[in-house]
């Protein structure tokens, strides 16, 4: 196929790759060096480093709800856009049949609200 | 650009009871959400049994009427397809009864919060205390609908979709039981992830049947065997990919690994489900797949599948000697059982069909009641599914232990239970297919899987009642019901199974369109 | 010129940007596979996935499927891959894999079997495709990709599309019964009840003391000290390993140069 389309995505992935490699190539001739033992240290908002937590910092298993609810919206989405697209080829079949989806999909969105799966605490 | 859509038509009649079946798990998942905690049981549960009856009366409307190839070619609503669709959904309505029994345990055999951590306080309490997650209706009712829809696909794309709708909600279902709770999430996990795996392979091999037919209904497969110019390396290995992800669902070796720790860790209720529903819906895709895509294979078909038969008949009647619990003694004989059904997917011939068909209704009821029994034999801890616990059992209840001798013989295959007669049938078409050597094995194998049912029997009416023998509890009108269902239909398929059979070979062949 | 291109695409000769795009992508597509098997740690293992799913993404849409190649990027490096470095941090990036063989010699076995079986599918993939006449999607996409994958989904497969959101709702329902344990009204705190817990005999309604707070550091794994001077354990995080500093530590770093 023609890759045409594609050649200014490519441009600004090197515009933005040129300008990153620029920088910080850039930075030791322009900027002033005076390092101490501080400026040295891993940086955390100016105070001591801290220790890694123990067990490496578990979440806790409500992040893992809120990811998959947000994938399961996420699918739902994908869908949406290939109808939104032809919208107008596909007319009032596909209008019905979208509204279908979703509402099917909204049976589970109105589970989770009711069941207290969207509250934080 | 703007040329108009050219509509599908779809078939509400025909495809209603699917729609049913769809619909009123939606409305459980809303109940869950909107009806209070006290009265979700008798709501789910009635929901549920009168969708089932609903679905029943559409599809014996439905068999009337002609065949129907629906949604363009996606769904075929045919005579095989409306057997095995009425099949899951009658075994379907006696697993229900299994499932929502509560008067064996306090509040069912379900866990009430899955996500308590297993072997805390709070887990030993709520199991005492607190009523079973009522999500398992719905659950169930979503994977009756994919399994009416994987009988019925007539395109492989479909069929990947239903697999997945039918499979989610089973991986889900085991990990729910209420006692040895890490058992049964060790289960759902290897289930999961073997299963998805086995899907991978079968998408896979969707890919591979894509790029040598070009398309991915069966009929257009057909077509293309038969004058494709591309490669059959690209059929074979694409259809040995299918064949894995089907074989896995159906338990066959060498994919059978996952069924013993998953019956055996799967909550008694959800097991017997699997192994009655899921193990129709397996065979009738596979059947499908083979009669309408693939029949023109046969020849080498025949020489892969038939050696994977040989294997699963044996090593599950070899491996079904060597166990000692009941519920992994019952899932090898479901792993044998799918050996024997495989001779029936052999025999490409109406006959082979039919005779299949019949094997897996009069399966699913023996093994529907079996299960029944394995959720009364209980004591303090839950079900003693360990074999010596069952040592005597014939002195403590004889009535129970003569049921479940009644149901082994009909699992071994003696005359006059449907055992018999099933096997008989499905012998008699692979013989006719002029497949002999399938039928010494499965005849050998048939003689070793005699050996532990007998010995279970023995055990229970020779023995002296231990200390440890558990009383079967009274079981609650479901589980009654359910069981003397499951016998009544064993015991009837074998003296008089000629009304079945006649609806079997009334059901005709698949429709190829 | 677009047609041109689009017929030699189809006659299987692979050329200019496409090819060089393959052949760059390709080895970094590969060695992101490996790496995440390799790699000791989790994350690094998750990251390396989602160098080897944007390869994949690229590799889509230069095969003539955008739309597939925008899902694969949305979809799997955005939504699922979020989701397992969720559940790589819910079981803690620290924690590894047992290396601990429970059946002997399953690691080897599963090796051979792994390579023979890319072997034999490799190998008769090859063959097969050898001479076979690649149609290219260039029919298919006639009326544009997206249209193409809409006409299909509303039509063929719009019953299919239904079934989808049993799937979605299954998937919503499952991650609620797993993961989410419902609170029964009684365990639910009210404002005033806290307030009044707060201020019951026996607590401490003054905020905690903060890290560093009289302290000889500013780490905030440093216990504060009271007034009295001893150490407050409240003032730091459970999860944190209480730290006494080393004097290199405390030592002055030279910023007032």
């Amino acid at each position: 196929m023609s890759l045409a389309p594609y050649v200014p995505i490519l441009g600004l992935f090197a515009l933005a790759a040129g300008f990153a490699l620029f920088s910080v190539a850039a930075a030791p001739f322009v900027g002033p060096r005076r390092f101490n033992k501080a400026k040295l240290d891993a940086y955390e908002c100016g105070i001591e480093p801290t220790p890694q937590p123990v067990g490496g910092g578990r979440f806790p298993v409500k992040f893992y709800l809120t990811a998959m609810l947000f994938i399961v919206f996420d699918i739902e989405i994908i869908f949406l856009y290939p109808w939104a697209v032809n919208f107008g080829m596909l007319g009032v079949f596909g209008f019905v049949e979208m509204v279908l989806f979703i509402v099917t999909v909204f049976v589970a969105f109105a589970y989770v609200w009711r069941r207290g799966g969207l509250d934080w605490d | 650009m703007n040329d108009k859509l050219q509509l599908p038509n779809l078939d509400y009649a025909a495809l209603s009871p699917m729609l049913i079946l769809f619909g009123v798990a939606c409305i459980g998942v809303l109940v869950e959400g909107f009806v209070p905690r006290r009265i979700r049981h008798g709501v789910q549960l009635s929901l549920s049994l009168l969708g089932l009856v609903a679905a029943l009366v559409m599809v014996i409307r439905q068999g009337s009427k002609d065949d129907v190839v629906t949604a363009q070619t996606a769904v075929a609503i045919d005579g095989p397809g409306l057997f095995l669709s009425a099949a899951i959904i009658v075994l379907g309505i006696v697993s229900l009864l299994l499932i929502g029994e509560r008067s064996l345990e306090t509040g069912g055999a379900f866990v009430a919060q899955a996500a308590v951590t297993a072997n805390t306080d709070a887990d030993r309490d709520q199991a005492a205390r607190t009523t079973g997650a009522t999500e398992v209706f719905p659950l169930t009712m979503f994977a009756l609908a994919g399994m009416l829809l994987f009988c019925t696909a007539n395109d492989l794309l479909v069929m990947f979709v239903a697999l997945e709708v039918f499979s989610l909600p089973l991986y889900l279902l085991c990990a729910l039981a209420r006692r040895r709770r890490l058992l049964s999430q060790e289960a759902a996990l290897k289930y999961f992830l073997l299963g998805s795996f086995a899907s991978a392979f079968f998408l896979f091999g969707i890919a591979l049947i894509y790029g040598y037919a070009g398309q991915v209904d069966f009929k257009a497969i057909d077509t293309a065997i038969q004058n494709s110019a591309n490669d059959d390396i690209l059929l074979y290995v694409g259809l040995a990919m299918l064949a894995i992800g089907l074989l896995f669902k159906a338990a066959a070796v060498p994919f059978h690994v996952w069924t013993p720790d998953v019956y055996q860790g799967a909550p008694t209720p959800v097991t017997a489900l699997m192994a009655a529903c899921t193990k129709v819906a397996a065979f009738g895709g596979l059947l499908r797949l083979v009669y309408v895509g693939f029949h023109r294979t046969e020849w080498e078909l025949q020489q892969v599948l038939g050696t994977v038969a040989v294997i699963t008949m044996l090593v599950g009647a070899i491996l079904a000697v060597t166990q000692t619990d009941i519920k992994r003694l019952l899932a090898y004989s479901s792993i044998a059982n799918a050996g024997y059904l495989l001779l029936g997917v052999l025999s490409v011939s109406e006959r082979g069909l039919s005779s299949s068909m019949f094997y897996l209704v009069a399966y699913g009821f023996t093994v529907l009641a079996a299960f029944a029994v394995v959720t009364l034999v209980r004591d303090a801890d839950g079900e003693a599914t360990h074999l010596s616990r069952w040592a005597g059992l014939g002195r403590r209840s004889p009535l129970y232990a003569s049921l479940f001798t009644f149901i082994l013989l009909a699992f071994a295959g003696l005359p006059l239970t449907s055992g018999f007669t099933a096997k008989f049938g499905i012998f008699a078409a692979a013989i006719d297919a002029g497949q002999t050597w399938l039928v010494i094995a499965g005849v050998v194998s048939s003689a070793i899987l005699a050996f532990p049912y007998l010995r279970v029997v023995v055990m229970m009416w020779l023995s002296e009642p231990g200390e440890t023998t558990p009383a079967v509890s009274i079981p609650g009108a479901m589980t009654a019901a359910a069981l003397v269902i499951g016998t009544v239909a064993t015991l009837v398929l074998g003296v008089a199974p000629s009304v079945l059979i006649e609806a079997t070979e009334h059901a005709g062949i698949f429709v190829s369109k | 010129m677009n047609l041109s291109l689009e017929l030699l695409a189809a006659a299987g000769d692979v050329k200019g940007g496409e090819a060089a795009t393959f052949w760059i992508l390709a080895p970094i597509a590969v060695l992101g596979a490996l790496g995440m098997v390799w790699a000791r740690n989790a994350v690094h293992s998750a990251l390396f996935l989602v160098i080897s799913m944007l390869c994949l993404g690229v590799f889509y849409v230069l095969q003539a499927g955008p739309f597939i190649g925008m899902v694969q990027i949305i979809v799997y490096t955005g939504a699922i891959m979020m989701l397992f470095l969720f559940v790589l941090m819910l079981v803690g990036r620290d924690s590894s894999d047992s290396l601990i063989e429970t059946l002997r010699g399953q690691r080897m076995v599963a090796i051979l079997l792994g390579v023979g079986l890319s072997l034999l599918m490799g190998i008769a993939l090859y063959r097969a495709l050898g001479d076979s006449d690649p149609k290219g999607l260039t029919e298919a996409n006639a009326a544009g990709n997206v249209t193409g994958l809409a006409r299909l989904i509303f039509t063929k497969y719009v019953y299919v599309f239904e079934v989808t959101s049993a799937l979605l709702i299954t998937a919503a329902v499952g991650a609620m019964i797993l993961a989410h344990i419902q609170k029964s009204p009684e365990e639910k705190i009210s404002q005033p009840e806290r307030m009044l817990k707060r201020f019951l005999p026996g607590n401490y309604p003054a905020p905690k003391p903060g890290p560093g707070v009289f302290s000889t550091s500013d780490s905030v794994a440093t216990p504060a000290r009271l007034p009295d001077g001893t150490p407050s354990d409240r003032s730091i995080s459970k999860i944190l390993p209480t730290r006494e500093l080393t004097s290199a530590d405390v030592a002055p770093k030279g910023t007032e140069k």
